[in-house]
């Protein structure tokens, strides 16, 4: 099976410095050993195409997506959204799929949360690698909010990720 | 699009500019390391992530001229099919509302819950489940693939996954199949009618829908070519890059605007278009000429296919259905899961020119490299839909300009992914309610 239980996508395009941070998010869970009914999946650009519209709502019950949202909060902070709340979308084709509508067609199926993250600089259509000080930062915070709505506890495990993303620690 | 037509309607000239996201990538990649650059290539579109990785990692050794073992190939070969099973399937809903179900004047639309589409629709969706799944199996994630490295990859499969990777391509075969029947049948179902509706408009459907006359480039029947090859299928010194303007119109006025032209009309009269400064991407030529590249391209190269037109092309690619799962059980019978996967000896490069090309889903997809002392030192990117802009501009010649739709989407185009952001609301009233954090 492709998908599990639960879901969390990790979408946006490092090559926008903080687009990245979903991406990053989910490389950093790569390090912890989650239960067998998540699937934690870097997304990239492709969410809607490769995730969104092939969950079977038979096996999949939650979808957590981690994007950056510009809510006008200040950098790094968060919010957890639900498809009802976001622009409906439209679909134009099954190439220009956006990020949006697919969601509005399986949230009534499966349990959608959308985990917001305010950027705070997104260079498109210029690349720049990197997240910015702010939304590094924000990751550690982040997967204790994941790891909180999937019921799993991993206190020491998040104490360390903090640790590690505070500057001038080795 | 910007569409030069006549009194009729009929094209005279057809501009197809689409601001594939590649511009600056080059720039990037100069001074990291060979295996940072595949990671940022495949970044550069939401739906080929694998071909370029693939082709970036393969640039990345040809420049080093490091051969990796044979169960490493197999891999790539795998993730590569899987990719393009899945790419098949989601092009069949992207041309599906363009076309007709047999001996009705009604139009496709996948996502109904009404048979026959129904059934069809599922099938569309299994082939892409088994697509995603294979592909996750052998390259460590479906879509942005973690096992590949320059060298080879990272880790072999066990042999349980390579007998899960059988039985899905097993169970897949006679879908595929099934798939690419009825989509020949509603295609040519499409060719034969006199007329198509677009919009509530009745338009003239000519027998030559997107014929052009530009050649084929393609560089494997389903993988790829690199420098390293003994016999390399592509050829630098046959390629040159000119720049738009010598191929596109200049700036000039929108006169002609019809409102019922699907999704909110055409673009309206007094829009100012300039062809030659909005495309951003030089036109690739091979042999002094744009050329087409994907599925028909490698039908006619390496299996003598000779079908012209947007139909032909369409077939094309579902002819390949098939050969996805053929060439995978080749193969998974060669694939040896206690073979090594990882070159004995990466050398660190002094600085070749080195070139890689993908057949990607929509077609040949050339990455060039110089890496030196382990760092990148030039970077390139020629991807399909560069290849294919100034070929199906060509294409739109002739046909009635509702049709320009039809023409372009057979050439399966990477329109600009770009970045998105979800913009909750502009008066910010979600912060109040909403902040966790």
């Amino acid at each position: 099976m492709l998908f599990s239980e639960i879901v969390i996508a990790g979408c946006g395009n490092p090559l926008f410095a903080d687009d990245g941070f979903g991406p990053a998010l989910i490389e950093e869970m790569q390090e912890l050993s989650l239960p067998d009914n998540v699937t934690i999946i870097d997304a990239g650009l492709g969410g809607p195409h490769f995730i969104f519209t092939l969950l079977d709502p038979e096996v999949t019950k939650k979808l957590i997506i981690v994007d950056i949202a510009d809510f006008g909060a200040e950098p790094g902070q968060i919010t957890k959204l639900r498809p009802e709340e976001l622009p409906p979308g439209a679909y134009r084709d099954a190439h220009s799929w956006d990020l949006t509508e697919p969601l509005q067609r399986i949230k009534d199926q499966i349990e959608v949360t959308i985990i917001g993250v305010q950027p705070a600089r997104v260079t498109a259509p210029e690349f720049e690698l990197g997240l910015s000080d702010e939304l590094e930062k924000a990751i550690p915070k982040t997967i204790q909010v994941i790891l909180e709505m999937i019921g799993v506890d991993y206190g020491t495990t998040i104490k360390c990720l903090q640790e590690k993303h505070q500057r001038g620690t080795a | 699009m910007v569409l030069k037509v006549n009194d009729q309607g009929i094209i005279e000239t057809g501009n197809w500019c689409s601001i594939t996201p590649v511009r600056g990538v080059e720039k990037l990649a100069v001074g990291k390391t060979p295996e940072q650059v595949p990671k940022i290539a495949s970044r550069v579109c939401g739906i080929c992530p694998i071909a370029h990785n693939l082709a970036a990692t393969e640039a990345m050794e040809a420049s080093i001229k490091c051969e990796i073992p044979r169960d490493a190939l197999m891999l790539r070969h795998i993730l590569q099919l899987a990719n393009r099973l899945h790419s098949i399937a989601l092009h069949d809903i992207l041309i599906l509302p363009d076309l007709y179900i047999p001996g009705t004047e009604t139009k496709i639309n996948p996502f109904t819950a009404e048979e026959p589409v129904r059934t069809v629709a599922k099938r569309i969706q299994r082939l892409r489940e088994i697509g995603q799944t294979i592909g996750q199996i052998a390259g460590g994630d479906c879509i942005h693939p973690r096992n590949t490295r320059v060298g080879g990859m990272y880790r072999n499969v066990s042999e349980q996954a390579k007998t899960k990777m059988y039985d899905l391509a097993k169970e897949g075969l006679p879908l595929a199949k099934a798939q690419m029947d009825f989509m020949i049948a509603v295609l040519r179902n499409y060719q034969a009618r006199e007329h198509v509706d677009v919009g509530g408009m009745k338009v003239a459907l000519p027998k030559t829908l997107g014929y052009h006359n530009q050649g084929y480039l393609a560089t494997h029947a389903f993988y790829g070519s690199s420098s390293l090859d003994e016999c390399p299928t592509w050829d630098i010194r046959r390629f040159k890059e000119v720049r738009p303007w010598d191929w596109y119109m200049g700036e000039m006025e929108v006169s002609l605007e019809e409102p019922r032209y699907p999704i909110g009309g055409t673009t309206k009269m007094g829009t100012k278009v300039n062809p030659q400064m909005e495309a951003c991407t030089g036109i690739p030529m091979y042999d002094g000429q744009p050329v087409e590249v994907g599925p028909r391209a490698r039908l006619a190269v390496y299996k003598g296919y000779d079908e012209k037109g947007t139909v032909g092309q369409n077939i094309a690619r579902e002819m390949e259905y098939t050969d996805c799962f053929y060439e995978m059980f080749d193969c998974l019978e060669e694939l040896k899961t206690d073979g090594k996967v990882v070159a004995d000896f990466i050398p660190d490069g002094d600085g070749t020119l080195g070139w890689a090309s993908n057949e990607a889903p929509r077609g040949t997809d050339v990455h060039l490299a110089r890496v030196k002392d382990w760092k990148v030192q030039y970077f390139s990117m020629l991807v399909p839909t560069t290849w294919n802009f100034a070929t199906c501009s060509a294409a739109l010649t002739g046909a009635p300009w509702q049709l320009a739709e039809v023409i372009m989407r057979g050439y399966d185009p990477c329109v600009s992914c770009a970045t998105h952001m979800i913009v909750v609301d502009e008066d910010n009233k979600v912060v109040a309610q909403k902040l966790i954090q």
